[in-house]
């Protein structure tokens, strides 16, 4: 059977009504998951849909259930699609997989191209911060993702995080990385001061992981694939770190200046923002790039060295972020 | 530092020699071969700087690492002792290896130590390591 009748036997199984697959066409992005767009058409009516499946290897080792409860607890407080059903066991396509509504009329700029929001940079940036300060002034309690994720203490945000990624590359790692071992134990040596609160972290919220229609609107924010319970400074970090930039170092993200885009997000967040703090989460989040693009060059053997996207992330992404890691241990230390 | 040169010219190959299967035969597949292509312009500059780069990277591992082994130890003396073999991307990486261990074990030590003079040596050396190493993406338009 191909993957559009699989898909229109757990369809009609689903939806208790005959349904036919339109269209099915797989898409770029969401290198965790293989992620397709289709039709569904049941008794006549068209569901525009996505399927998010998981593949034989993927970039990272990803909880889908947690992935599913984070577009559950946010569909209806930010532009975030709805989840329609989730298949932990595979069913009739044999792998895990999630189905939600798919969002028409948007494209997601890649993070290696220049200027890609053109005109409405600024705009765009204004909405982006806006709506990670919108997701870090959310209470968690009694989200649908607080059922599943760990909550950490405060003070334990940072040892989390850090543990889990320390991890990640002592387990992937193929070829010795002192750069990033060097950044390890210097988060360790000097911890940050403990979360101002425990939030909903989205795990890879920056730019290319968002639909936007052109004109300045964001219509979707994507990719929830590593959601957790943690410090909301990792994603404002994560956001604006260099890697990023599309090659302007005056505005993150290609959007909007610093300094406006940590005004916003502390406005619209209530938080304010600790620079020690800051200054942690962004180190920080060089050594989170680089255990995913080890993980990344780790899968790329695995899987036979089939997969480009696995190949771009296990070796530009990751000299780039060692070159990242590098300028930031120099400016720590007052070298530079 | 993977994948290695071959690994991603072998790699570009693969991927392509495949068919793909009809739901992947449009929008994905036309992101992959523009992934390829980004793939081979930059393995165009590992085969122009990547020997270099091995080559001065593995000499200042070398240079610092014996340096600091009257303070820290004859084994780190030994662990540059060893030539970088037949100039191979291999070779050099399989010598590399070596030295990286040395180099993190120095570093771990000298921390240890509060030798601040050195350290900062070491942080220094991390910044032209990571940039002898770089890729340099071209500036491709955004949509």
């Amino acid at each position: 059977m191909t993957l559009a009748e699989r898909l229109e036997a757990y369809l009609t199984r689903h939806f208790g009504a005959p349904t036919t697959v339109r269209d099915l066409s797989r898409i770029p992005g969401g290198a965790s998951r293989e992620t397709y767009r289709f039709d569904a058409v049941i008794d006549g009516a068209v569901r525009p849909l996505i399927l998010r499946r998981d593949p034989a290897a993927s970039l990272i080792e990803t909880d889908r259930s947690l992935e599913y409860l984070a577009f559950q607890s946010f569909h209806d407080r930010a532009p975030v699609p709805e989840p329609i059903v989730l298949e932990a066991e595979g069913a009739e396509l044999e792998r895990p997989f999630f189905i939600m509504a798919r969002v028409d009329g948007g494209a997601a700029a890649s993070p290696f191209t220049v200027q890609p929001y053109g005109a409405h940079a600024q705009a765009i940036g204004e909405a982006f911060f806006a709506a990670l300060g919108a997701i870090a002034a959310t209470d968690p309690a009694g989200l649908p993702l607080a059922r599943a994720a760990t909550m950490p203490a405060p003070g334990d945000c940072w040892r989390v995080a850090l543990d889990h990624w320390a991890d990640v590359i002592e387990a992937d790692e193929q070829h010795p990385q002192p750069i990033v071992r060097a950044a390890i134990r210097r988060l360790r040596r000097a911890p940050p001061p403990p979360a101002a609160a425990v939030r909903v972290v989205h795990g890879d919220y920056r730019t290319g992981n968002f639909l936007h229609d052109g004109q300045g609107k964001i219509l979707a924010i994507l990719d929830w694939e590593m959601a957790h319970l943690g410090d909301p400074l990792e994603d404002l970090a994560w956001a604006i770190d260099p890697l990023w930039g599309h090659y302007d170092e005056t505005r993150v993200g290609g959007m909007i200046p610093e300094s406006e885009a940590l005004a916003i997000w502390s406005h619209t967040s209530g938080l304010s923002i600790d620079p020690d703090a800051l200054a942690w989460w962004r180190l920080f989040s060089a050594v989170k790039g680089q255990a995913i693009w080890t993980s990344a060059a780790r899968e790329y053997r695995d899987g036979g060295f089939k997969d480009p996207v696995l190949a771009f992330s296990g070796w530009y992404t990751a000299r780039r972020h060692d070159q990242i890691l590098a300028d930031g241990l120099m400016r720590l230390e007052g070298l530079s | 530092m993977t994948p290695s040169l071959p690994d991603i010219l072998v790699g570009n190959f693969l991927c392509l020699a495949e068919a793909p299967p009809p739901e992947s035969a449009g929008e994905f597949t036309a992101g992959k071969v523009g992934a390829t292509a980004l793939l081979s312009l930059l393995a165009a500059q590992e085969a122009e700087r990547g020997l270099t780069a091995r080559v001065w990277e593995n000499g200042a591992i070398r240079a610092l690492v014996s340096d600091a082994a009257p303070d820290y130890g004859q084994g780190f003396a030994e662990a540059a002792s060893g030539p970088d073999g037949d100039f191979s991307l291999a070779s050099l990486d399989r010598v590399n290896a070596l030295l990286r261990r040395a180099l993190i074990s120095l570093h771990e030590a000298v921390e240890a130590a509060g030798d601040t003079a050195r350290d900062q040596a070491i942080l220094r050396l991390y910044r032209d390591m990571a940039h002898a190493r770089r890729l340099d993406m071209p500036p491709l338009p955004g949509r």
